[in-house]
């Protein structure tokens, strides 16, 4: 079995972000992660290679810094990574992402995708969906389980409330969500071997994509979030204080 | 004009808050006459629902299609795609739920659209038209555009008013999209047992999450009387559902999930960066907790400052005293 994986990487999630001056750019603090949800994803797809036999391919579309995710994951146990480096193009929305990835993926043999059910940086959710269409594939998003048989797979899915246990036929992609498993830390050795390794890098261009291509969405600008007004302390022993509350939700918010 | 559609998620003999909400938007949309506002639903209707979505758009169009009866990515997005590009639509939305956001992004590429995903505000006056959405947890709020038509969005619950207006007697449409054999690759096998009752945490008006300051599983009864009560869903934060004192389904936050009611209230919760980025955009913050400099008054709007133990309790019965007095 042939599993692919598709990491991003991300800012640190504890990573300060802030507007610039000019309101169209944000300023991150240089320190980057591999997407929380790529790392099940990735330990789904060593788990399967280590039930079935195989191997474990990772690809990730970003700049050149990009390719520290592309080591973690080789550390983690991936036999192959592929870097799509272009900083501009990585920037780009959901929908040119998801193309030049279709397009790296027309030219792989996969029976199973994984990616994450999310990005936790510009928060989309739509790549591996995308992806999917794009390669004509079935996906099933959101899993927190998955077993592969007879080139079948039955995932549960937690896309609702409740979890559904959905069959297909492989190939297809899938996007990972917590609870699927717990992933692993490298092993020493693995972190040698991803310190040597040589991961190729392929272009937009390699791809076949026209670099120039107008994105379908644009940031026009950035906005903070809406500042609460300062937290009002409710005094008093625990009986008043509960009925002050009580008292403001239902009669001064009315919202309960 | 240009047309909007708006996919319509029904349950039982309810539509889904986040579509309903939708379509109030889209009610004042056309009245205001620059939209022309289309419903689209798929599966079985009943006609207690038939006839209160007919109170609620200008147009219904339901697809009867057997392969439509229950849902899937690959049968939902060639029947919605389709649909959009028959009719020259301009713009095709969906409440940002689950389902939502599951076929939505397949939809955009068979239509070979821009996606806006998860939005949380519409500058309808705009020209060009925006949409807001939360990037990064919350952290920065970005302004979007889109330079060509058709365009594919799906809105965060409790985004816009749930207000409809009176008088509305909708078209009914009746059709199939003729989902061709061998469209559709996955099979629904079973479904687990729904929770009976609350609604689901992203869809939620009310929230009442607990923290690790519940200190065992079983206190959680507090939180579930608390909610019960008022009718709000239950949440948790990541240290509870890691201690299995409640399952995932429950976790708000960075990885669980994103909720917007107009009250939260968090009790025993220290309100790590991680946690505030699941439910800052809630309208209303009440938070409980016994250490005075517990980082969630920073995002609340109401503070107690005291043993959730005795507080949570003690508002349990006052607004058990309340629903008596009325
Ligand atoms: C990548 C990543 C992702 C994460 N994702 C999430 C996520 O999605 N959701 C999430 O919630 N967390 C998430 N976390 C974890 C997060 O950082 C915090 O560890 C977690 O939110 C803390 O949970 P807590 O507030 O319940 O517990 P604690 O931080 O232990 O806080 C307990 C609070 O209860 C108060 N307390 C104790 N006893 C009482 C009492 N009797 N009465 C009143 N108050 C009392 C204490 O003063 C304290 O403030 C994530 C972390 C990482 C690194
Ligand atoms: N630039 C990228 N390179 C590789 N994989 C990506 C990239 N962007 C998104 N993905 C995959 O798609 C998932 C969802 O991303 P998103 O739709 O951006 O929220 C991620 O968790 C990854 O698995």
């Amino acid at each position: 079995m042939n599993m692919i994986v598709l990491i991003k990487q991300v800012p640190d999630p504890e990573t300060l972000v802030e507007i610039a001056a000019s309101g169209k750019d944000l300023n991150i603090e240089p320190k980057f992660a591999l997407n929380l949800f790529d790392e099940f994803a990735l330990e789904e797809a060593l788990r399967l290679k280590e039930k079935h036999g195989g191997t474990v391919k990772a690809i990730c579309l970003g700049g050149p810094k990009a390719i520290e995710v592309l080591r973690t994951a080789v550390a983690m146990g991936a036999d192959e990574a592929v870097l799509i480096e272009d900083e501009s193009f990585a920037a780009s929305d959901g929908y040119d992402t998801a193309m030049a990835l279709s397009q790296a993926l027309k030219k792989e043999t996969f029976d199973i995708i994984l990616c994450g059910r999310q990005a936790i940086d510009r928060d989309r959710g739509e790549v591996p969906q995308m992806v999917a269409q794009f390669l004509g594939l079935p996906h099933i998003g959101v899993i927190v389980k998955l077993d592969v048989a007879n080139g079948k797979a039955t995932a549960e899915s937690a896309l609702e409330g409740v979890v559904e246990v959905i069959d297909v036929g492989l190939p297809a992609i899938f996007t990972a969500q917590k609870g699927l498993n717990e992933p692993r830390v490298p092993l020493i050795t693995g972190v040698m071997k991803a310190m040597k390794v040589q991961i190729p890098r392929v272009t937009i261009e390699d791809l076949g994509i026209a670099k120039d291509m107008q994105p379908k969405t644009t940031v026009l600008r950035y906005l903070p979030p809406k500042k609460r007004p300062a937290v009002q302390f409710i005094e008093g022993e625990p009986a008043q204080a509960a009925a002050e509350i009580v008292r403001i939700l239902a009669d001064v918010e009315r919202v309960i | 004009m240009d047309t909007i559609i708006i996919f319509v998620e029904t349950k039982g003999d309810e539509v889904r808050k986040a579509s309903m909400e939708l379509l109030c938007e889209g009610a004042r949309l056309s009245a205001g006459g620059k939209f022309a506002v289309e419903a689209v639903c798929f599966g079985p209707l009943t006609l207690a629902l038939k006839d209160r979505l007919l109170a609620s758009t200008s147009k219904l169009v339901h697809f009867t299609d057997a392969s439509l009866a229950s849902y899937s990515p690959e049968g939902y997005a060639y029947a919605l795609s389709g649909y959009a590009r028959e009719i020259g639509a301009k713009m095709v939305m969906a409440g940002a739920t689950g389902i939502g956001r599951d076929f939505l992004p397949r939809a955009a590429v068979i239509l070979e659209a821009g996606m806006i995903s998860d939005a949380t505000a519409a500058n309808w006056d705009n020209d060009p038209l925006t949409f807001i959405r939360p990037q990064f947890g919350g952290k920065v709020f970005a302004e979007v555009s889109f330079a060509q038509s058709p365009i594919v969005v799906t809105m965060r619950p409790n985004s816009f008013a749930m207000e409809m207006p009176e008088g509305i007697e909708g078209e009914y449409v009746e059709r199939t999209a003729g989902v061709p054999d061998g469209t559709i690759h996955t099979t629904l096998v079973r479904r687990g047992e729904a929770k009976s009752g609350a609604v689901d945490l992203t869809e939620a008006d009310l929230v009442v999450a607990g923290g690790r300051g519940l200190k065992a599983a079983e206190n959680f009864k507090l939180i579930e009387d608390l909610a019960g009560l008022i009718g709000a869903t239950v949440g948790a934060t990541r240290s509870v559902v890691d201690a299995r004192w409640r399952g995932q389904a429950d976790q708000v936050g960075k990885s669980g999930k994103t909720v917007s009611p107009k009250l939260y209230i968090g009790a025993g919760i220290s309100g790590a960066i991680h946690h505030i980025m699941g439910m800052d955009t809630s309208r209303v913050v009440v938070a409980i907790n016994r250490d005075p400099n517990a980082i969630i008054f920073n995002y609340a709007n109401y503070g107690i400052v005291g043993d959730l133990f005795d507080v949570l309790p003690a508002m349990i019965e006052e607004i058990k005293k309340r629903k008596e007095r009325s």
